[in-house]
């Protein structure tokens, strides 16, 4: 309260005692008092002569005030009251005003002159403070009635021992008071009061209440009373809501028996039926169930035989009637580290409520911080646990605020007060109670409660080792049945009788009760066994009948389109990314550090006089690019194999929510393709530009990024499937190794296991390698479309294809039709053997051929198929493949000269053929994807002639429509009669596998797998 | 428009508002608990005035007492009165009434308009 406010109200107090009769020594003592409570000491002194001056205390003598006491309000008192209220109109609040009203009405009640010349300046107080007459009389009431019955207003509850309210509007709460508390709710400021009349030190909030004084009923407060009741100030409000007690909610567990999967029973016969507005406590030795009881109620796993049901809706097989309707709070922390407190909350609100405005949600989410005392803490880092930047208890009323934020009605919590201070604790389960007397309810596990703690529970189960339920109900009087059931002293007894505190520890000191032996060492043997207090709790306690509802229970989750929730998972992701600097700086500086040092280490003189660096000479272009899309893979997969793994406590909350799983995994996709973006194009810039390749900066890029972003998905398959970081740590060699031996280049295809290779073909087990495909595209795209190569590509191509007719096939083919001549009467099986072979190999070549001068008129399907083949048509086809080596020989003469006459040209134009060729094309790199290191240019494989030659230049054959395959290097490959270049199709191929690894991972086909392994039980010894 | 004319009685002053007269007086005293509806068609009748005033407007105010009901209903009417240009009050007490003197000064704070003080 300011300075100027006090003296206004001084003023005020002033004005008003010092009306009919003076002031009386208990006004001035109730105005002392306020200064006392407002004031410091030394300005106590100040603010009393101030009344004292106005109010003439000090003039006035005994006699004095009888002569007075009918003499009217004078009118300068009247237009100093006025002038002060509308002072305090400009500077007070409402709430403050009712507050200011009630103490001017108390200050008067304290002598209890209710002249009227006070009334009336109370009462125009209270018109100017524009506090509406009805409430202006009910405030009054409350503060002057001594007698509660005359106390009728709805606005008015009573808590007594009585069981009947003493007038018809009035509320009442039966509790254990001495007298009577009264509580006042004033709706217009939604404010409550309370006063206290009876004789009892109640306390309130830690501070005794004076009888017959005022106070403010502030949110969270606690009236506790001598006997160790207590009276929250949710237990008022829901008193004076009527709405709360319509809450239709039912929750009712049957668990007849819970089976681990290695075959321990977990839990046996547990029932419970609740209502709205409990507070239900979980206790148990350690090892008891309560975790797993917590979990089954929650849903997170089926009861086994047994069911679940929320107003009648098996949350299992009902799933979208209770959707939203449950809120989990585990054990450990589920927040986002990188994540202010603010952005915790904010992103975990977006997705609640899709129709809320964004001003709305601002501020809920600032309503539950404030409501958790979390509000100046709001823009802290949440950190992880041990680079703390919050306190543990923080972190707990973080993690129930992010539930709370969307008002779940069936809250579980595994443990909210584990780690806590006292304090902390304390304030954790009185947030709970305050929740629950709104009309939630509230299951927590809880170790070891303090007394208060204990208390707050409305009820208590209570599990024994073997997950036997042996309590169930209020917990003071648990205490009392365990010290019952072992026939104990004062077991009538629940709490101590001078301070009111119990000791839950007694309750498992009984339980577990050990026998003793002879000497007096306790034994392993229990007293009672944990299926004896279970029978013992089923003999005496029946669960008590909840009213069934069948309605849907009230939920509040609106969720968002699947769009917006990819936008707002995709911007809670990148603002973690980014806040996380290290994982940043490293990921960004990643690939720009390897290109630089790959590419340096390889760059050397190559010119063949070894005096400068020449790109054409540079053998290591080949090696180079296998570690560039190595290294692609690698990244791709270090920075997802993580992704799921971490989130995945998350994941567990956010499962109650039913969150679109595409929209999370969509916005992981956008993230680190974008990262996969960044990272690859660095690496390429960098690498191109030290290693002088040029025009090929975009084309390879375009390649590592897909080789990348399949190695994204592929590591978020396998973060989805295992459940621990070295798990994916360890499996990431696993499939990059594969990728590296099967990428063609550091072995050959065609010398690879024979079971695995098909001769000029890439086998298969190879065609579900990434890098394969990725390295393929790159090397025929360099090789094919440099500046250089472009343009004598097609050339080259037509003089290859000639020059392999000529030098090689027309004398391999002459070759086998002079076998045929020869053995033309043979009967030898293994020589027909041969013979139908060189039919077929002839067949083919020849029927393929577009040369066919000197056998137009020969019907090829007759002489080698049918048995049309003679000695003559063998002699024809003699001279005819020496036509055809002449006529090829012609060809590739023709060609050669075309090349020649080009560069000859662009040497006229003033192009440096060889400077271009210097700059753009590379000589291993050529010898590669030419494969000009092979012995066998022509082969026979599977009844077939192989061109091993010059791949790159030839062109795909498919034997039908679905025929991809080709040899390595091949410049264009054709499927579904479409030809497309080795570029695009390869390209193709990765998006395509991308694609599937998104939908095993959407499916969570490797989990299923994993979880299908994890089932089985190997045999332990036991 | 027409003056509005109160006659005085136990416990409320005598109002006299005329327009053409330029003359507004109120007399007495007021001890009504709930004075609003007494005051209501004085306000009103000088929120119509306020639209068409005079060039000059001075009020009259002549009470020997007043309760502090009345003086929420006093200060709203000063409150219509700063609308009225050039207006003005005269504040009338006797001579040894300190009490409504210093009444009127405290009154002359909370408004703007010009308080003229006449002890009589």
């Amino acid at each position: 309260m300011s300075e100027e406010i006090l003296k206004a109200l001084t003023q005020l107090f002033a004005i008003i005692s010092k009306q009919d009769g003076g002031v009386s020594d208990n006004e001035r003592g109730f105005a002392l008092n306020f200064f006392q409570q407002e004031l410091e000491k030394s300005a106590v002194e100040e603010y009393l002569n101030l009344y004292d001056s106005i109010s003439g205390y000090h003039e006035q003598t005994g006699k004095h005030v009888d002569d007075r006491s009918n003499q009217p309000t004078s009118v300068k008192d009247s237009i100093r009251t006025l002038a002060i209220c509308k002072k305090i109109n400009k500077t007070l609040t409402q709430k403050q005003k009712v507050v200011v009203l009630i103490k001017i009405v108390e200050l008067v009640s304290s002598d209890k002159q209710f002249t009227n010349q006070r009334m009336e300046i109370v009462n125009a107080v209270s018109t100017v403070f524009n506090i509406l007459q009805e409430e202006y009389r009910l405030i009054e009431s409350f503060v002057v009635s001594e007698k509660v019955s005359s106390l009728d207003f709805a606005d008015i509850l009573i808590a007594d021992a009585g069981n009947e309210k003493s007038a018809p509007l009035q509320k009442h709460l039966h509790a254990h008071v001495d007298g009577h508390l009264v509580f006042l709710h004033v709706s217009s400021v939604e404010m409550y009061f309370v006063k206290y009349l009876g004789k009892d030190a109640n306390n309130l909030n830690g501070f005794i209440m004076k009888p017959g004084r005022v106070y403010l009923f502030s949110q969270g407060s606690i009236i506790k009373t001598p006997d160790g009741g207590a009276l929250y100030y949710s237990d008022l409000i829901a008193d004076f809501n009527e709405e709360i007690q319509t809450i239709k909610l039912s929750f009712k567990a049957t668990i007849e028996e819970f089976t681990f999967r290695n075959g321990v029973v977990g839990l046996r016969d547990v029932k419970i039926n609740e209502g709205p507005g409990k507070l239900i406590g979980i206790m148990g030795a350690s090892g008891a169930g309560k975790t797993t009881l917590l979990n089954i109620l929650a849903g997170l796993e089926k009861p086994g035989k047994g069911s679940i049901k929320i107003n009648g809706f098996d949350i299992h097989t009902d799933k979208n009637k209770v959707e939203g309707v449950i809120g989990y709070v585990a054990q450990d922390d589920l927040l986002i580290e990188e994540l202010t407190v603010y952005q915790n909350l904010y992103y975990n609100a977006k997705l609640c409520f899709a129709k809320v405005p964004e001003s709305e949600i601002q501020e809920r989410v600032m309503k539950v911080l404030r409501d958790l005392g979390l509000d100046h803490r709001k823009d802290l880092k949440v950190g992880s646990i041990l680079d703390k930047q919050i306190s543990g208890g923080q972190r707990k009323r973080l993690n129930i605020a992010l539930e709370l934020i969307r008002e779940p009605a069936i809250l579980f919590l595994d443990e909210p007060t584990s780690g806590l201070s006292s304090r902390d604790s304390e304030n954790v389960v009185d947030l709970l109670k305050e929740l629950s007397l709104k009309g939630k309810l509230i299951f927590v596990v809880i170790h070891q409660p303090s007394s208060d703690i204990y208390k707050m529970f409305d009820k208590m189960v209570i599990m024994d080792t073997g997950g036997y339920p042996t309590f169930y109900g209020n917990p003071v009087r648990a205490i009392t049945y365990f010290k019952k059931a072992t026939n104990q002293v004062d077991s009538n007894r629940g709490q101590c009788e001078v301070c009111g505190n119990v000791n839950p520890e007694q309750i498992f000191n009984i339980i577990e009760a050990r026998v003793v032996d002879e000497y007096g060492q306790p034994t392993n043997k229990r007293k009672v066994t944990p299926m004896q207090w279970h029978e013992m709790f089923k003999s005496q306690f029946k669960p008590s009948a909840v009213e069934d509802t069948r309605e849907e229970p009230p939920k509040t989750l609106q969720l968002p389109s699947r769009l917006k929730q990819t936008i707002i998972f995709t911007t809670r992701n990148f603002l973690s990314k980014i806040s996380n600097r290290q994982y940043l700086l490293i990921n960004l500086l990643e690939a720009p550090l390897l290109a630089i040092l790959l590419a340096f280490i390889i760059k050397y003189k190559s010119a063949p006089d070894g005096k400068e660096y020449i790109f054409r000479y540079n053998e290591n272009l080949p090696a180079f690019m296998l570690m560039a899309i190595i290294v692609a893979l690698f990244m791709g997969l270090t920075v997802s194999a993580e992704e799921i793994i971490r989130d995945r406590k998350i994941l567990k909350r956010e499962s109650f929510l039913n969150l679109s799983w595409s929209s999370y995994l969509f916005s992981k996709l956008a993230i680190l393709f974008l990262l996969s973006a960044i990272q690859t194009f660095t690496f390429i810039a960098i690498g191109n530009w030290i290693l002088e390749i040029q025009g090929m900066t975009w084309s390879f890029w375009l390649i590592l990024f897909t080789t990348s972003c399949f190695a994204n998905v592929l590591g978020l398959n396998i973060s989805a499937a295992f459940n621990s970081a070295v798990t994916v740590y360890i499996l990431i060699p696993l499939l990059l190794i594969p990728q590296m031996i099967l990428s063609g280049v550091i072995f050959d295809f065609d010398k690879l296991n024979d079971v695995l290779s098909t001769k000029g073909k890439v086998p298969v087990v190879a065609d579900m390698m990434t890098s394969r495909w990725a390295y393929e595209a790159m090397a025929v795209h360099q090789f094919r479309n440099n500046e250089y190569q472009k343009g004598y590509y097609d050339y080259e191509r037509e003089e290859s294809r000639a020059d392999f007719k000529s030098a090689y096939l027309a004398d391999e083919l002459k070759n086998r039709n002079q076998f045929l001549i020869d053995n033309l009467q043979s009967k030898n099986d293994s020589i027909q053997k041969l013979i139908s072979i060189n039919n077929h190999i002839l067949y083919i070549e020849l029927i393929n051929e577009p040369f066919k001068e000197g056998i137009a008129q020969l019907n090829l399907k007759d002489v080698f198929v049918g048995a049309g083949y003679s000695k003559e048509i063998g002699k024809q086809l003699e001279s005819y493949f020496d036509i055809y080596k002449k006529h090829y020989q012609q060809e590739y003469n023709i060609n050669a000269a075309l090349i020649e006459k080009k560069m000859s040209f662009y040497e006229q134009q003033g192009f440096d053929i060889q400077r271009e060729k210097n700059e753009f094309f590379n000589e291993s790199l050529s010898d590669l994807v030419r494969n000009i290191s092979t012995k066998e240019r022509i082969m026979e494989y599977n009844g077939q002639l192989v061109q091993n030659i010059n791949p790159v230049f030839q062109s795909p054959k498919p034997k039908n429509t679905f025929d991809y395959r080709t040899a390595f290097f091949f410049p264009e490959k054709n499927f579904l009669g479409i030809t497309m270049t080795t570029f695009s199709f390869n390209l193709i191929v990765i998006w395509i596998m991308t694609l599937l690894l998104y939908l095993t991972l959407y499916f969570e086909l490797l989990r299923r797998f994993v979880d299908i392994f994890e089932k089985v039980n190997l045999p332990v010894k036991k | 428009m027409s003056p509005l004319l109160l006659a005085a009685d136990e416990l409320t002053p005598s109002v006299e508002f005329n327009k053409k007269n330029e003359t507004f007086l109120i007399e007495g005293k007021s001890l009504l608990d709930n004075p609003t509806p007494f005051f209501s068609p004085i306000k009103d009748w000088l929120k119509n005035y306020s639209k068409e005033p005079n060039a000059n407007t001075v009020l009259t105010v002549k009470f020997e007492y007043f309760n502090i009901a009345t003086s929420r209903e006093m200060l709203d009417l000063l409150k219509i009165l700063e609308t009225v240009p050039a207006s003005k009050i005269i504040w009338q007490f006797l001579e040894d009434d300190e009490d409504m003197e210093e009444s009127g000064q405290e009154l002359a704070e909370l408004v703007s308009v010009p308080f003229e003080f006449q002890p009589y």
